[in-house]
């Protein structure tokens, strides 16, 4: 019986070589993807810890659990671990290395070995930031503002710095290798606008990678020049110019924040029409609002200077664009909202998150206008308003659309189902949890309180006690998808190669794929992808 | 699209027209232009640059694409230090209005 | 299609064209990255010159404009030397390729050793921020500043040579072995791109550095 089932199982990209080195030494895009998702997934709950940690400290108004300076660390430490070891090459490198060759029809990426090649840079950067960690931290804030980080700070600001330079390689390396994929390695008859929306949000967010990312290694260079040589690049006292910091430091970090939603775009613009039966509504309109996010992404850095000492004159041109940035992001929104209009919508999990993150993409957009307006901008910078919107943006936004997205793929890249039911009700924790964690910190930042204090006056407690309960149950909607997609990896249902009727080349392959994606080159004749109608048809005819 | 491929001749006149222009910027650096030295000196230096990219680099004779890239780099550097420039050279004006 | 230009092309590539096209749009890509990189400097170059004017004039005087301006003749012959390299890679002339490589690379060193010359003539004049600074002049923290970007940005583009170095000379390498034809050359072209635009870089550090104090 057992044997039987085991010759019945094909020979896929899993189970075509076995053992830790043909892990570690594989090229298959698919294998790399795998090997992603296992790091970032460790780096995500090493700074969830943190945040947890620091969220325990703000039960009490006093400190009761780490010092102030400790605090300092914790919320350091979440954050570049967060940002750089999470959240910038979460969907990329793991959904995106997966999908991207399977959804142009490409036996591979363009670069394998650069593929692989860059996880091992990833790896090495992430170690040094971690021994970065374990030598003391850092408390800069992961902004690492100057001259606090180059002149005051008495901790592994440098080590951690030549982390992130590092990480920012593989960056960069898994970034050319998309742009030359999509635009060489695509199926005979895909062309540009019979590409799925997911291709043209990783493209976009590529773009942003290629364009940003050098700036940070220099800007971060220039800091480990300051502190290791004692010279005076951003030292007011030797004729520096921290605000110069700001700027640079800036122009990398804003269109950062784009390429951690593009890709969660990419998810969503993929969830919604397959659980609405129904074609993306306007496919080039949203096409091109990818892209314009990616432009106008650009344009806005200033607006995190306005109480900087920027020049009043320029914020009022970068207030100007960052309103701007919101008209294609509301074009995004009301593209996935039209879809979903008419539809014959199913509330399957992957539905649940796409739906959760438009919600809350909303929210966190809308208040990034509130943001972006100049006198409301001095009255809440640098408060726990600041931190809730971002964290609408990046939790709400971003992880929800990994979580949606490793949901909807997991049948592909396992094979196996997991339990639905337990599912929607960790995507429901993930929700309510989130809501309960950030919306007081809105209250909390409109009444003034300011960010990055691990004490704090006691008419705060009642908010902050909010805050953390809800931190914990987010921390329970976390742990749960992890146990069980866990599970489903070895006892789940077999998926088949396409469980949900989606369209779209991967669903072509069987699940788990071969090694090489598919038996033969996929030729592509639709006119339009999201052809749901054409799927109905045909669903019927069987 | 078949790799693009030069001839010696063009190499040559490049490699002379580089050296004529290296020169050139050097002597006119002699003279005090004020801020005209400035910009004579970058934009020397931009057309030497152009035809490295144009002719050793044979950007002028790849396809489309390559060129698209090309500038988008150069575009992105220049948004970068625009903005960044604008922002430093209107920080008086708020003051000198109220002088 | 010939059989040398098949078996030149990787399983994922259907033709060892679409192979050279995708290779050449990713090394483009790179070379963007480092058009941001270089430009994250010049930007913080320009943002100090226009606050420290007299500091960045006073210190490009310091400067050597002979070795300054030979070096720049010596990078761009190196380049001639490659593209004769490309060209002779093209017309499958490999003891020209190799002919070509080695010159290139004995030059690329030339222009290493005038540089390194320069860092010591300033190191020995107290140039060096950071190590050995002294300066009397009333804008000496302005001179200062002009020093650092001096070392950051020639440093980083020797540090750039230095690789290109370290690509050409596997390249030769690889040349000895027989592994670039009429056919298959992809690697001599993209060492050629990323040192044809090292050359570049160094276009703008030779005006921003050694022409503005050559007035005085």
């Amino acid at each position: 019986m057992i044997q039987a089932a085991a010759a019945r199982i094909k020979k896929n990209y899993l189970n075509e070589k076995i053992g830790l080195l043909s892990w570690l030494l594989t090229t298959d895009h698919k294998r790399i993807a795998i090997l992603y998702t296992f790091s970032i997934t460790v780096f995500f709950f090493l700074g969830g810890f943190f945040a947890l940690m620091m969220r325990l400290e703000l039960l009490s108004p006093r400190n009761w659990l780490v010092s102030a300076g400790t605090y300092n660390k914790l919320f350091t430490m979440h954050g570049i671990i967060m940002v750089w070891f999470f959240l910038i090459p979460s969907i990329p490198s793991t959904l995106g290395n997966f999908l991207i060759p399977m959804m142009v029809g490409a036996k591979d990426v363009a670069f394998p070995k650069l593929n692989l090649v860059s996880w091992y840079i990833f790896m090495l950067g992430g170690c040094v930031t971690v021994y970065a960690l374990f030598r003391g931290g850092v408390d800069t804030g992961w902004t690492f503002y100057t001259p606090f980080s180059t002149s005051y700070s008495t901790t592994y600001v440098v080590a951690a710095a030549v982390g992130i330079f590092i990480a920012g390689f593989s960056t960069i390396l898994t970034a050319l290798n998309f742009i030359a994929t999509i635009h060489r390695m695509r199926a005979p008859g895909l062309t540009w606008f019979r590409l799925p929306m997911f291709i043209w949000s990783m493209y976009a967010n590529s773009v942003v990678l290629v364009l940003n990312t050098p700036v940070l290694a220099i800007t971060l260079l220039m800091i480990a020049v300051e502190r290791i040589a004692k010279v005076g690049i951003f030292d007011p006292t030797l004729g520096g110019d921290p605000v110069l910091f700001q700027h640079m430091f800036w122009f990398y970090s804003h269109p950062a924040v784009y390429t951690m939603v593009l890709p969660a775009m990419a998810v969503i613009s993929e969830i919604v029409p397959a659980f609405s039966r129904k074609p993306l509504f306007g496919y080039k309109a949203v096409a091109f609002s990818s892209i314009g996010i990616a432009v106008l992404g650009f344009l806005v850095w200033g607006h995190h200077m306005f109480v900087a000492g920027e020049s009043t004159y320029s914020a009022l041109v970068f207030s100007f664009l960052s309103y701007c940035v919101a008209v294609p992001s509301a074009i995004k929104v009301f593209n996935w909202t039209a879809t979903i209009h008419r539809g014959s919508v199913s509330w399957d999990t992957p539905m649940l998150y796409a739906i959760g993150f438009i919600g809350l993409f909303t929210i966190g957009g809308v208040t990034g206008l509130f943001l972006a307006a100049l006198g409301l901008d001095v009255h809440v910078h640098d408060t726990y308003f600041v931190i809730a919107h971002f964290h609408y943006i990046m939790v709400g936004g971003a992880v929800m659309a990994f979580l949606g997205g490793v949901h909807y793929w997991w049948p592909k890249i396992s094979g196996k189902m997991y339990p639905e039911g337990l599912a929607r009700l960790s995507a429901l924790i993930v929700f309510l949890g989130f809501n309960l964690t950030f919306f007081p910190q809105f209250i909390l930042g409109y009444l003034g309180m300011p960010r990055r204090y691990a004490a704090y006056p006691e008419e705060f407690q009642m908010l902050h006690v909010l805050s953390t309960a809800g931190a914990t149950i987010l921390g329970v909607g976390y742990v749960l998808p992890l146990c069980y997609l866990i599970w489903a990896w070895q006892y789940g249902k077999e998926a088949g190669p396409n469980p949900w009727r989606a369209t779209g080349l991967e669903w072509k392959s069987s699940s788990p794929p071969p090694t090489h994606n598919f038996e033969v080159t996929p030729v592509v004749t639709a006119k339009q992808p999201y052809d749901y109608e054409a799927m109905k048809e045909e669903l019927q005819l069987v | 699209m078949n790799e693009p491929t030069m001839s010696l001749k063009k190499y040559l006149l490049a490699w002379l027209g580089l050296l004529g222009l290296t020169l050139l910027t050097t002597l006119i650096a002699f003279v005090n232009l004020g801020v005209w030295s400035t910009v004579i000196q970058i934009g020397i230096a931009t057309i030497m640059a152009s035809i490295v990219a144009g002719f050793l680099m044979h950007a002028l004779y790849e396809e489309k694409i390559i060129r698209i890239i090309l500038a988008g780099g150069v575009i992105w550097f220049l948004i970068m230090i625009t903005l960044t420039l604008a922002d430093y050279a209107s920080r008086g004006w708020l003051a000198f209005s109220h002088r | 299609m010939s059989e040398l230009a098949t078996l030149a092309c990787r399983e994922q590539f259907a033709t060892p064209e679409q192979q050279r096209e995708t290779a050449t749009i990713g090394m483009w890509a790179f070379l963007a990255t480092e058009i941001m990189m270089f430009g994250g400097l010049f930007t913080a170059y320009t943002v100090y010159r226009m606050s420290h004017p007299q500091g960045f004039e006073a210190g490009s005087a310091d400067m050597n404009i002979l070795l300054g301006s030979i070096n720049t003749a010596i990078l761009l012959t190196s380049s001639l030397m490659l593209a004769f390299a490309e060209h002779s890679a093209q017309a499958g002339n490999q003891r020209l390729l190799s002919f070509f490589l080695i010159a290139t690379i004995v030059i690329g060193l030339v222009f290493l050793g005038i540089k390194f010359t320069e860092y010591y003539q300033h190191f020995q004049e107290h140039k060096a921020p950071g190590l050995w600074f002294e300066d009397s002049s009333p804008h000496a923290s302005s001179i200062q500043m002009f020093f650092v970007f001096y070392f950051i940005m020639t440093g980083l583009h020797a540090v750039h040579m230095t690789v290109g170095l370290g690509i050409l000379l596997v390249l030769l390498f690889r040349t000895f072995l027989g592994t670039f034809t009429a056919h298959y050359h992809t690697p001599i072209m993209f060492g050629g791109l990323y040192w044809h635009f090292v050359d570049i870089v160094w276009i703008f550090l030779y005006a921003i550095f050694y022409l503005p104090g050559l007035h005085k």
